[in-house]
């Protein structure tokens, strides 16, 4: 027989029916002799129907609204980390592969460019070139004249003028208009105007230091061509000369990392019986071998037009220009096959 | 009895989840069809907070939780249990956290949980009867269901949620097995002392039933 408690206890489940068959008759069998546990029946009764008659409360207004406002905005912030990372067995091996590609794209065109860097580099690394050429300048300075020595010069600061890669001609004679100050000192030989002509000396003036050096060469070439001539005055030459030693250093340190490497360079005197002509075929000459930078100036009775010409094809055009007339080759040896050379070519009246 | 009716009407919804094909669309990105299962079960959600909270603006704050919550996690419903019993685990989670919090901050407050408990339950029950077209039986009744609310209020959490699953809610003792991951005879020994506590707190607070 259970007591009180026990069946108290039971009485919940007695109420759901969940009682075996012989619990449920023994709950019967204690409530028809104990008034207390069937009030307490009765009372259990009374809290089910309580808790039954509880009403329902009603989500607020916009509940849902306000919900979906949230998820949404979260929805964002999921599509977001979707967009860039999942499925996560798709997109992080994608994403592991692009940026293994990029890197080494990356180091190959480095290496590129390496390549091209160094190939740059002795004409990037001024200072020993510079040094070469002062070298060569000083030894040269007991044996050779000092025609010769000018000569030298402007191989080093004729490179320095060399920055136009596109076919400019200047015809530069006095009587002509002379291009803007800006180009005149971009282009190399304009500077062999002989002095004697006031604006061209004049602009010449304005030339840097290195510049003048190129002047004072075209000075001594002319003089030895038409002495007469083209002889600037012996003053205004030496002075020249001074600021171009003087002066020529300190640019030279200036524009160091500009200076190119140094060009060869060779003059060549063409005598010639009818000026006009010549220079046309001169000029057309220079074309046909892929001529750069061909400037042209002509002073009285001749014609001195400075180009860039390819080593490999300086043969040719010379064995072409022998058969124009009596020439005159000036310079130094050309070792190599690559590269370019500055040649001055001097077209003289016979 | 609605005790013994509700056994029957959950037997009927296991057998199908009407719900599945929405957490699907859920699944695969669709945000709108997550907004069809917060209209099904959003007053269900909300009651079950409030009953277990006893507050009303908590209870929307903790079911608006849960629902953010479902849907962050959606992707992990497996369809092993009803999307109804997933959902009203999280609230019946979300509800319990948020009392121990509250727990906590009124511990730290020296503040009485059942004065302010009282006041916001007739709160929620002004709205829940606002229709009633008699003035004196609506106020009794409120104040009866505040009496009521205020002993399911007082009973343990474990008691609690039983009772408020089984009892007011009328989910079936294997529902609120899922729900509450508890064994099933658990469930029913927890049900009834929830019951008898019920009635003991009942009787001391309204007098003779």
């Amino acid at each position: 027989m259970k007591n009180c408690k026990d069946i108290e206890n039971s009485l919940p489940l007695y109420l759901d029916n969940l009682l075996s068959s012989a619990d449920k008759r023994a709950v019967e069998e204690h409530l028809k002799s104990c008034p207390k546990c069937s009030k307490a029946l009765v009372q259990l009764q009374k809290t089910g129907n309580l808790v039954d008659g509880l009403g329902e409360v009603e989500p607020p207004p916009w509940f849902k609204q306000k919900i979906m406002a949230r998820v949404r905005e979260e929805a964002d912030k999921k599509s977001f980390a979707q967009k860039w990372f999942y499925p996560l067995r798709i997109k992080i091996p994608i994403q592991v592969f692009a940026t293994i590609f990029i890197t080494v794209l990356a180091v190959y065109i480095y290496r590129a460019g390496n390549e091209q860097f160094k190939e740059v580099i002795p004409s990037q690394a001024p200072t020993p070139v510079m040094e070469a050429e002062k070298d060569k300048l000083s030894e040269q300075t007991t044996e050779l004249s000092e025609a010769d020595k000018t000569v030298v010069k402007k191989k080093v600061s004729a490179k320095k003028g060399i920055r136009d890669e596109e076919m400019v001609m200047y015809d530069v004679s006095p009587g002509s208009s002379a291009p803007k100050t800006q180009e005149l000192k971009k282009a190399i030989p304009q500077e062999n105007i002989p002095a004697t002509a006031g604006n061209t000396a004049s602009l010449v003036k304005r030339e840097r230091a290195a510049d003048k050096k190129d002047a004072s060469y075209s000075a001594l070439m002319a003089k030895q061509a038409e002495p007469a001539k083209a002889m600037p005055p012996p003053s205004v030459e030496l002075e020249r000369k001074k600021e171009g030693y003087v002066l020529g250093a300190s640019v030279k340190q200036s524009r160091a990392p500009e200076a190119q490497s140094v060009m060869p360079k060779i003059t060549i005197s063409v005598r010639v019986g009818d000026l006009n002509i010549v220079v046309g075929e001169v000029e057309k000459l220079l074309t046909k071998h892929e001529a750069k930078k061909v400037v042209k100036q002509m002073p009285e009775g001749k014609a001195i037009i400075t180009a860039e010409l390819k080593i490999k094809n300086l043969k040719n055009f010379i064995a072409q220009l022998k058969t124009i007339g009596q020439i005159e080759e000036k310079g130094m040896p050309v070792d190599s096959v690559e590269g370019d050379i500055l040649v001055v070519i001097e077209i003289i009246n016979n | 009895m609605l005790w013994m009716s509700n056994i029957i009407d959950n037997k009927k919804l296991m057998t199908a989840d009407e719900d599945i094909e929405y957490v699907v669309l859920c699944q695969k990105g669709d945000t709108e069809a997550f907004g069809v299962l917060v209209e099904r079960h959003q007053k269900k959600m909300l009651n079950i907070a409030y009953r277990m909270m006893g507050d009303y603006d908590e209870a929307c704050d903790v079911t608006q939780e849960a629902f953010l919550s479902a849907y962050k996690s959606i992707k992990k419903f497996k369809a092993e249990a009803k999307f109804s019993t997933w959902l009203y685990r999280i609230v019946v989670n979300y509800s319990k956290n948020r009392l121990k919090q509250l727990r906590n901050i009124t511990q730290r407050e020296s503040f009485s949980i059942d004065d302010s408990g009282e006041m916001k339950i007739e709160g929620a029950l002004c709205q829940s009867f606002a229709k009633d077209a008699n003035p004196g039986a609506q106020m009794e009744k409120r104040e009866r269901e505040a009496q009521v609310q205020k002993c399911i209020t007082s009973l343990d959490e474990e008691y609690r949620e039983v009772l408020v699953l089984r009892d007011i809610q009328g989910l079936s003792y294997e529902e609120i097995k899922d729900i509450l991951k508890i064994p099933e005879g658990t469930v029913k020994s927890r049900l009834s002392r929830a019951r008898n506590a019920l009635k003991g707190c009942l009787v001391r607070v309204i007098g003779d039933l």
